[in-house]
């Protein structure tokens, strides 16, 4: 992609304007432990275990948490790195 | 120390601050080699698909956009868009390092099993991640076999004992017994 069409891409992109984040969303999976799940969220995001704990029975509990908001290329590497980990994760614009 | 035990593992312990050690017995150490084995054979499925242009080659470019058919491959390398032409992009950019560093993580463990003469494996807090990473996609790929659900434990109890799929169904919580152990361990500096 040259750099002109990686601008423009940006321009197109509906969150340019609205100014909505994207987010980044883990899902519940029944083979991953909880402890596994809330030490990798304090070890990838340096959360708290207080938070981390919060997050990973949000994911238990409601079968999905928003633990990430930012640039697009920001939650893609977020993504990235928690697949590295073995967790359950996806991108998205946040439809709030 | 010396002699190899035929003791079943304690688990992972912290020991001097930033070392980790545990010991398994011969049985235990056949398993995990066993099981790392089959994660990079799995993983060496879905070859890289050759391109051409060096440069794509370089920034890791495989040229795979769709999505491995195979579940315990789907389940290690999982789409990041709910979108699949965002799915499909994302991939053909991603999927050659993700798979790179499993098959690292694997090797690591491997390496570790095979070259420690002592009973007791010792290692480094990036090595103990390696394994964590390693145990954790093995438990992933046996759960996705063994259609692991939140109430299995109940589904496995009743089967009989010489269902070929209990003594797995043993190991895959024998794992997560072992990888709990080594959590709690990374914790404790947490």
């Amino acid at each position: 992609m040259s750099s002109t069409e990686a601008q423009l891409d940006e321009l197109t992109d509906a969150s340019f304007f609205l100014d909505r984040p994207w987010v980044t969303i883990v899902w519940d999976d029944p083979i991953n432990l909880m402890s596994y799940v809330t030490y990798v969220f304090m070890t990838l995001f340096s959360y708290s275990k207080e938070r981390a704990t919060q997050l990973m029975l949000q994911v238990h509990n409601e079968g999905r948490a928003v633990v990430s908001s930012g640039r697009r290329e920001e939650m893609e590497r977020d993504v990235a790195r928690l697949h590295e980990f073995g967790l359950w994760a996806t991108l998205a614009r946040d439809d709030k | 120390m010396g002699a190899k035990s035929s003791k079943p593992s304690k688990g992972f312990k912290r020991v001097d601050g930033d070392t980790f050690i545990v010991a398994f017995s011969p049985s235990e150490r056949e398993v995990l080699l066993n099981l790392s084995g089959q994660l990079i054979e799995i993983l060496a499925e879905r070859v890289d698909v050759v391109d051409k242009d060096p440069l794509a080659e370089m920034v890791g470019i495989t040229g795979h956009d769709s999505p491995p058919e195979d579940a315990v491959l789907l389940r290690l390398l999982p789409n990041a868009y709910a979108d699949p032409v965002e799915s499909a992009e994302f991939r053909r950019y991603t999927e050659s390092t993700l798979r790179g560093k499993k098959r690292e993580h694997a090797m690591q463990m491997r390496t570790h099993l095979v070259e420690e003469d002592e009973s007791t494996i010792s290692l480094s807090e990036r090595g103990a991640q390696a394994w964590l990473g390693a145990m954790n996609d093995i438990r992933l790929a046996l759960g996705v076999r063994l259609n692991v659900e939140d109430n299995s434990y109940d589904r496995f109890e009743l089967l009989s004992p010489e269902d070929p799929m209990q003594a797995v169904f043993a190991v895959y919580v024998w794992l997560g017994w072992l990888q709990e152990s080594l959590i709690n361990s990374l914790m404790v500096s947490k």
